[in-house]
């Protein structure tokens, strides 16, 4: 293989494994957008808390206290972090959410999702302090070498469990009654309601599920991240990016621009360096926004008026 | 009116002669650029309607063109104000022309895209901004240099931009502006041009936080692009929301609360920004016309 080729496809698998952690935090965003028509700033922190939640099961509780190797920790810990994501999500939902969404209003549920983020981060900082913290995956130790192309088993981990949630996601929404429901919902509340489906069940269950991602996501990108209450604020802009970039609230086009972000941020890093990477990524989202305003994978919407 | 003119004044004139410590006197200069802030989004947010979460970048560029041009060109900090008030509308008009096409939550994606761009701008165009190094020993504005006249000087600009903007939104131009935000095809149906109302709105309150950005880097002596990062967008916002959205005295009242209430909680330490998050989540689900409404409800009871 030619020095050239080498690096490309180095670099390719770098992006693909940032673009799988990427889809992971875009996920749930999208899926939320889908179904709600709502942009939910609070993701951000379901992430840190995720990751915070892993951290602690990996490196204190099941290494420490149960004694299992530190391989099976950090795995356990990913379910957990699902686990912690889906009761935030179930419990903001009921105490925020779905009170305002009653009212009908477009506005104030949005705001209220950067009140709840703020609460959240602020929250941890009392609890867990400014200084980071440092999640080691003991994935990251072990190098896979194919030919001249290097990985970690930490990135195997990454891409496995995005492909299996990925693939678990479409077997819901496809095969399932619930799943059914849940996109009957997001093309019509009112007609869902009708045919004697519970939208403001079904928009619950959304919210949990995009938030168990959302804290899946937090295992695996926080032995990425500098793991303070603040970590998740910093991958969330540019997942609100891929998101457009995606087109909202559709997830073909999520998961596409997912991979994109990561492989165009592996080249940006490697030619142009890692201090402009934002700068490449939300230059793409603005130009996007002014030729393609739907995203890459566009879906028809008519507007009432 | 009059009558509000005057209290206004006096307010003014007297909050700093209760607050002597210059600590406290420090309080109320941020205060009074936390006015122009609010004032200046709620314009675009409560007014027009557009959902813009990007006004960080503008009271960026209104520190950053005033301080560089003094500073690195040795322009009289007079002559850099207008500059730096046009550079921000200017990038202002620039957002607007993407947010003329986006509604809702694109155009706050897009425009929270647009401050993440300024603040990357910020940090990696060395040459002009020092980068994260930041730009040290900024004076305050000549003839102002202690924190009683700049208090009252920036207090006074903020009163004129409030009686400034409170005779725009009573005119036509405020009608125009209220009939986009509450339906825009309808507004469009009776030939209003929403896209060039909506730039004016995006023009005029970028400018004015590039106004009040002015006055920032002489107050604190110092210029790094941390403090214009997008959580400052969401305090601007938390502002005009908790104060209540869409009328003069609102954001007035979210600025002053927001200010003071978490320097009173200072004691409690770590804790004190959780009021942000606190207030808004409370106000949203509580009072949805904000602080206001409390003075709104009262006026209705009879006594």
């Amino acid at each position: 293989m030619t020095d050239i080729a080498a690096l490309v496809a180095q670099q390719a698998i770098n992006g693909l494994y940032l673009g799988c952690l990427y889809v992971m935090v875009a996920l749930g965003l999208t899926l939320i957008y889908g179904v709600l028509n709502q942009i939910n700033f609070a993701h951000a922190d379901f992430v840190t808390v995720g990751a915070f939640a892993a951290f602690f099961v990996a490196t204190r509780f099941a290494t420490k206290a149960l004694g299992l190797a530190d391989t099976t920790g950090y795995l356990v810990s990913i379910v957990v972090a699902f686990g912690v994501g889906a009761i935030l999500g179930a419990l903001v939902n009921a105490a925020v959410f779905a009170p305002l969404r009653e009212r009908g209003d477009e506005l104030r549920p949005l705001i209220a999702t950067i009140g709840v983020s703020v609460l959240l981060e602020n929250g941890q900082l009392a609890l867990f302090g400014p200084i980071p913290y440092q999640f080691d995956s003991p994935f990251t130790r072990e190098t896979i070498r194919i030919g001249r192309i290097f990985f970690t088993q930490q990135s195997v981990v990454v891409v496995l469990v995005a492909a299996v949630s990925v693939a678990a996601l479409y077997a819901f929404l496809r095969l399932t009654f619930l799943g059914k429901a849940l996109r009957a919902v997001s093309q019509d509340r009112e007609t869902a309601g009708l045919m004697g489906i519970n939208p403001s069940l079904l928009i619950a269950l959304t919210i949990v599920i995009s938030s168990a991602l959302a804290g899946m996501a937090g295992a695996l990108l926080g032995p990425v991240l500098v793991l303070t209450p603040f970590a998740g604020a910093s991958v969330i802009v540019k997942a609100f990016a891929i998101v457009i970039i995606g087109g909202f609230g559709n997830l073909e086009g999520t998961i596409l621009a997912g991979i994109l972000v990561g492989v165009i941020e592996a080249f940006t890093v490697q030619y142009l360096g890692s201090g402009v990477i934002d700068l490449v990524v939300f230059v793409l989202l603005l130009v996007m926004l002014a030729i393609r305003p739907t995203g890459l994978v566009a879906e028809r919407k008519e507007e009432n008026v | 009116m009059k009558l509000r003119i005057a209290v206004a004044v006096l307010v003014i004139a007297l909050a700093p002669l209760l607050l002597q410590t210059p600590y406290w006197r420090g309080i109320l200069i941020v205060c009074a650029m936390n006015v122009l802030l609010a004032l200046s989004l709620n314009l675009v947010i409560g007014y027009t309607g557009q959902l813009n979460l990007g006004q960080s970048a503008f009271f960026a560029i209104g520190a950053y063109v005033s301080t560089i041009l003094t500073k690195t060109y040795g322009w009289n900090f007079w002559l850099a104000v207008p500059v730096a008030i046009a550079a921000a509308g200017v990038l202002g008009l620039a957002l607007a022309a993407f947010a003329v096409r986006l509604r809702g939550h694109y155009l706050a994606i897009a425009s929270l895209g647009f401050a993440v761009i300024t603040y990357q701008v910020l940090i990696n165009w060395e040459r002009v901004t020092e980068g994260v190094r930041g730009i040290y020993g900024i004076l305050p504005p000549p003839g102002f240099r202690d924190q009683l006249a700049l208090f009252y000087l920036v207090a006074g600009i903020a009163l004129v931009v409030y009686l400034v903007l409170g005779n725009l939104v009573r005119s036509p131009i405020g009608e125009t502006l209220r009939a986009i935000r509450e339906d825009e095809v309808s507004a469009a149906s009776l030939g209003i041009n929403a896209a060039r109302w909506k730039a004016f709105a995006f023009g005029v309150g970028a400018a004015i936080a590039g106004l009040a950005g002015c006055f920032y880097p002489g107050f604190v002596g110092t210029l790094v692009p941390e403090a214009f990062n997008i959580v400052e967008s969401f305090t601007m916002m938390a502002m005009v929301i908790v104060g209540g959205m869409g009328t003069m005295i609102g954001p007035v009242i979210g600025a002053v609360v927001l200010t003071f209430l978490p320097e009173l909680l200072r004691s409690v330490g770590e804790l004190r920004l959780l009021v942000y998050g606190v207030a808004l989540t409370l106000v949203v689900l509580f009072m949805p016309g904000g602080l206001v409404q409390i003075g709104a409800a009262l006026r209705r009871k009879p006594a």
